[in-house]
């Protein structure tokens, strides 16, 4: 499909470009096919920065952060779904408010409390303010309402308490709708940039991003080298993707699992 | 009495909510609260601030670059909005049937919301570049064009759209796939069986069930294309002639290249009150108009 | 069950993290610096070095080095961290920043160090680079950087066209006669390139040509615009002439595809500074002085090290460091390691100095040029908004929105008002 070519693209040009000598990147328009592989890219540019650490550091701050919004946004997103409380509607709105406010302004803010809280410069600084975004909320919240309510009644009717009905009724009818979450977060907090720059300032702490921004110099960018990280920055996304697909889409021949 | 209340229904759900509530309480409405403060003060972020009161937004009214980014943000997203969140419906239908290779279109398709806007930004300063670009290069070879896309201040924000909607579209689409998951096998077969046609399943079976999806992508997609930033950073900086010069883009060039934060803070509140508006109005209709599954 | 799962991940992210610091007083004699930096790749190679260097030899003090990493998000990253009140000691910072950096109480004050401490020789630093850090009464950094702009040249695209290489007496006449002769639609090839995304990459090439004519940015006495004198419409005329009559330029919209458009042979002549050059690995390029039209001024970007303050001691030891890093003998080291040019006049006279000219061919042309950068932009806090009026003026210009004088006149206006504000 053509679609699919286009989609594509970028992707067939960073790999091109990670294969490249650096002189044959700096040509315009870019050269699409290589005169040769050079594959010595892709370890001269982890050697280059301690991207191992980089790694180590992303995949915790990502993964604790997809753990707490799978956790935090399925106990909210199934109040708001679900459950009467007094200034439920009136909450929500806020919660959803609080996205509407560019990151440029919040981030100096936000700063300073993670300095007050003491995490400035840790990998905590990163995960806090990440634990749970509105977004989650959202989508959860709306995904539960369409689940048929009389599966949670009757548990209910058994003595199961909500917490319960949550856990063994709710979420297992949803996991399409966590999967996506946990593949957005994961993606969203993989790739997050400005916030990181911002609150690390050590190269210990330093996350992938981090580590791919300083390929690019004010003057000078090594596309070799930053499209080789590019690459390697991008594979585990596309394999949680590629990996997460069994739960969120089945073909529309096979048995569906609800009836 | 009181193990009523703890066990009633308003307990549970100001438990529930209250992990959420204290995390988005204090990384997102304390930072908006200084950002509000912020707004009425002359600030550079380097020395100390001066309080203006209401100056800002004075000033505000007569600034005719704002009043046009408010223009520019709303014509963007009325564009935006509905071509990724129509067009990801489309793909994902498509995509939901057994096709071949289904599993390696929905990646193919996933690709660029993955990718970073950095190399986004690249690829598409290449192909709309109007002399060596690809775009010119096959509309050429149809008798259109050569256009300026990027340069030409009137098609430059036409193009940051097709950009995005091309980086955002899967997202979209994955959103999609998933709540085509919860439709229940049993109404598509019972409207096959009442010879209602692909048109008309579409229209009175999926469309409806996939409602609760479409206004959360409808809200999520207004949201954030009311503050598109990185990607024009990355291509036309605002230009050219202001050309895309958006609200958050205004403001980031007010705040960190010509250190007027405190101006910068009371465009931002603007937008967010546009914001606001937008949304409410927006869930209030689709409180209506959305079929939730009882 | 998932409780206990995402404790135990919060758990063990928050063990695993530590506490960075930045930098801390003296302890146990030493006093810890640190130093934030946006240089990739040979320079930053170079200045992990000069760090180990420097410490090795100055036991009381370390320095250490960070990078923040594209000095384009230094401004926000550094704005940050002074009002969260962690801050570095030394950070490197564009010279477009330096007249709003002075105003910081944190920002340290270099010039009575230089009184107290002539050893310094703070006017063997090329009067350019003086000027950048100067605001007012203030001296708010240590230059880092200087370059200029030249003109540098395809010499086999000149050799085909029949052209004789550019001189050193080359007019604007020349210029724009050589552009379109190296115009060639069919090859899609220009003869000249420029920065047209209205930033101050715009404007800064723009002041070159309107000094060339003899103008000024603004008035002597700084309160009003002067781009609109007969002189700055003279050279807004020879870009729109060339960009939308003769159509022999390449205009970049600021992302830097000019460099690679040169080295792939599709540009004939650019003005640019030494840091292009080892972009152009295919090209045989030869480099000129500006060609002129009263004169052939050029223009300076010099950025610096500014000073935040962080105490007596670490203040001390940053200048310590400064003083050292910015003495001939290591500039001269880094020049030739990095091919920026150098900072100092008395570098020249250097005996390495043959050595770094021989490992950079034609950089003589940019050190002589230095020379000709004889006037510099306004240090003012407000220079940024009067760059950008002035940048939107050419911007239209260029692309054949506008006509020269209207253009100008209009910038003018602008800033006449924002000079009356003051910031």
């Amino acid at each position: 499909m053509p679609l699919a070519a286009v989609m594509l693209l970028p992707l067939v040009w960073m790999l091109v470009t990670s294969v490249e000598t650096l002189a044959e990147s700096r040509h315009f328009p870019p050269t699409i096919v290589p005169s040769g592989i050079h594959w010595e890219n892709y370890p001269n540019a982890l050697d280059s920065a301690p991207f191992g650490r980089f790694f180590a550091n992303s995949l915790v701050v990502t993964l604790a952060s997809v753990a707490g919004n799978l956790v935090f946004c399925s106990l909210a997103g199934y109040a708001f779904a679900r459950l009467r409380f007094f200034g439920r509607d009136v909450i929500f709105i806020v919660l959803l408010a609080t996205l509407m406010v560019p990151f440029q302004v919040t981030m100096i803010p936000t700063f300073l409390i993670v300095q007050h809280l003491g995490l400035v410069n840790s990998l905590g600084a990163l995960i806090a303010p990440n634990l749970v975004t509105p977004f989650g909320i959202f989508l959860l919240r709306q995904f539960f309402r369409t689940l048929p309510v009389d599966l949670e009644e009757a548990a209910r009717i058994d003595g199961c308490s909500r917490l319960g009905v949550l856990f063994r009724v709710v979420l297992p009818l949803s996991m399409p709708a966590l999967a996506t979450l946990g593949i957005v977060t994961f993606l969203w907090t993989w790739n997050d940039f400005l916030w990181p720059l911002i609150a690390i300032s050590s190269t210990d702490q330093s996350t992938v991003q981090l580590g791919l921004a300083s390929f690019q110099g004010a003057h000078q960018t090594r596309w070799t080298l930053l499209m080789a990280g590019n690459v390697v920055a991008l594979a585990p996304m596309l394999l949680v993707f590629v990996f997460a697909q069994r739960w969120f889409v089945q073909s529309i021949a096979a048995t569906g699992v609800k009836g | 009495m009181t193990r009523r209340l703890l066990g009633s229904e308003h307990a549970a759900g100001w438990l529930f909510v209250l992990p959420a509530v204290v995390l988005i309480g204090v990384f997102g409405i304390i930072p908006i609260g200084w950002a509000l403060l912020l707004s009425f003060q002359h600030n550079d972020l380097l020395t100390a601030p001066t309080w203006v009161g209401a100056a800002n937004y004075r000033e505000l009214v007569h600034d005719p670059v704002f009043r046009d980014s408010i223009r520019r943000t709303i014509i963007y997203t009325l564009l935006f909005v509905p071509l990724s969140v129509g067009g990801a419906l489309g793909v994902a239908l498509f995509l939901y049937r057994p096709i071949r290779l289904s599993r390696f279109y929905r990646t193919a398709v996933f690709v660029p919301v993955a990718t970073s806007t950095v190399a986004t930004g690249i690829i598409f300063n290449w192909l709309l570049d109007p002399t060596y670009g690809i775009a010119n290069f096959l509309l050429g070879k149809v008798g259109l064009g050569p256009y300026g896309f990027f340069q030409d201040p009137d098609q430059a924000l036409y193009a940051i759209v097709a950009m995005t909607v091309w980086g955002w579209l899967g997202f979209d689409v994955i959103i999609y796939l998933a709540a085509l998951q919860g439709i229940p096998q049993d109404l598509l077969e019972a409207a096959e069986l009442d010879n209602a046609g692909r048109w008309g399943t579409f229209r009175h079976v999926i469309l409806p069930l996939l409602s609760p999806a479409t206004l959360f992508l409808i809200v999520w997609s207004t949201i954030n294309a009311l503050q598109v930033f990185d990607e024009i950073y990355v291509t036309t900086r605002g230009g050219p002639l202001h050309a895309t010069t958006v609200l958050v883009y205004y403001l980031y060039n007010q705040a960190f290249e010509l250190f007027h934060a405190g101006y910068a803070a009371a465009v931002a509140e603007v937008l967010f009150a546009i914001t606001l508006v937008f949304s409410i109005a927006q869930l209030w209709i689709g409180n209506r108009r959305v079929h939730y599954t009882s | 069950m998932r409780r206990v799962l995402l404790l135990a991940v919060l758990a063990a992210a928050v063990i695993a993290s530590g506490c960075g610091g930045s930098g801390s007083s003296a302890s146990g004699g030493k006093v810890n610096i640190v130093l934030w930096h946006g240089y990739v790749d040979v320079e930053g190679n170079a200045l992990n070095a000069a760090a180990k260097r420097f410490n090795a030899t100055h036991p009381k003090i370390h320095v250490t080095v960070q990078n923040y990493g594209n000095a384009d998000y230094a401004l926000q990253k550094v704005l940050t961290a002074i009002r969260g009140g962690s801050y570095p000691d030394i950070v490197y910072l564009y010279g477009s920043w330096a007249a709003n950096m002075a105003r910081t109480p944190k920002a340290v004050d270099v010039a009575p160090l230089i009184k107290a401490d002539p050893s310094i020789n703070w006017n063997d630093f090329w009067p350019a680079e003086r000027q950048a850090v100067t605001v007012g009464d203030k001296i708010v950094g240590v230059p880092a950087l200087v370059d200029n702009l030249a003109l540098v040249y395809n010499k086999k695209l000149f050799d085909q066209a029949g052209i004789p290489h550019p001189t050193a007496d080359w007019t604007w006449d020349d210029l724009r006669a050589a552009a379109k002769k190296l115009t060639d639609p069919s090859a899609k090839q220009f003869g000249w390139a420029y920065v047209a995304d209205g930033s101050e990459d715009t404007v800064w090439r723009f002041d070159a040509l309107l000094w060339q004519a003899g103008g000024d940015i603004l008035t002597p006495d700084g309160k009003h615009a002067a781009f609109n004198s007969e002189a700055g419409v003279k050279a807004a005329t020879l870009l729109q002439q060339m960009a939308t009559v003769d159509h022999s330029v390449y205009l970049d919209n600021g992302n830097g595809n000019y460099a690679n458009l040169f080295n792939s042979g599709k540009i004939g002549m650019l003005f640019t500074g030494p840091w292009d050059l080892s972009s152009f690995p295919d090209v045989d390029y030869g480099i000129q002085i500006l060609p002129g039209d009263v004169n052939h001024n050029t223009i300076s970007g010099p950025d610096q090290w500014v000073m935040l303050d962080n105490g007596d001691d670490r203040r001390n030891a940053a200048w310590t460091f400064l003083k050292w890093f910015t003495s001939a003998d290591e500039a001269m080291r880094w020049s030739i390691a990095t091919g920026d040019l150098p900072i100092r006049a008395s570098q020249t006279r250097t005996p390495d100095y043959p050595k770094y000219t021989a490992k950079y061919p034609g950089i003589d042309t940019f050190v002589q040029n230095e020379e000709n950068a004889v006037k510099a932009r306004p240090v003012i806090p407000t220079y940024n908004e009067i760059s950008q009026a002035m940048g939107q003026a050419i911007q239209a210009v260029l692309l054949g929105k506008a006509e020269p004088k209207a253009a100008l006149d209009q910038a003018a206006q602008q800033v006449d008002q924002i000079l009356a504000q003051g910031s």
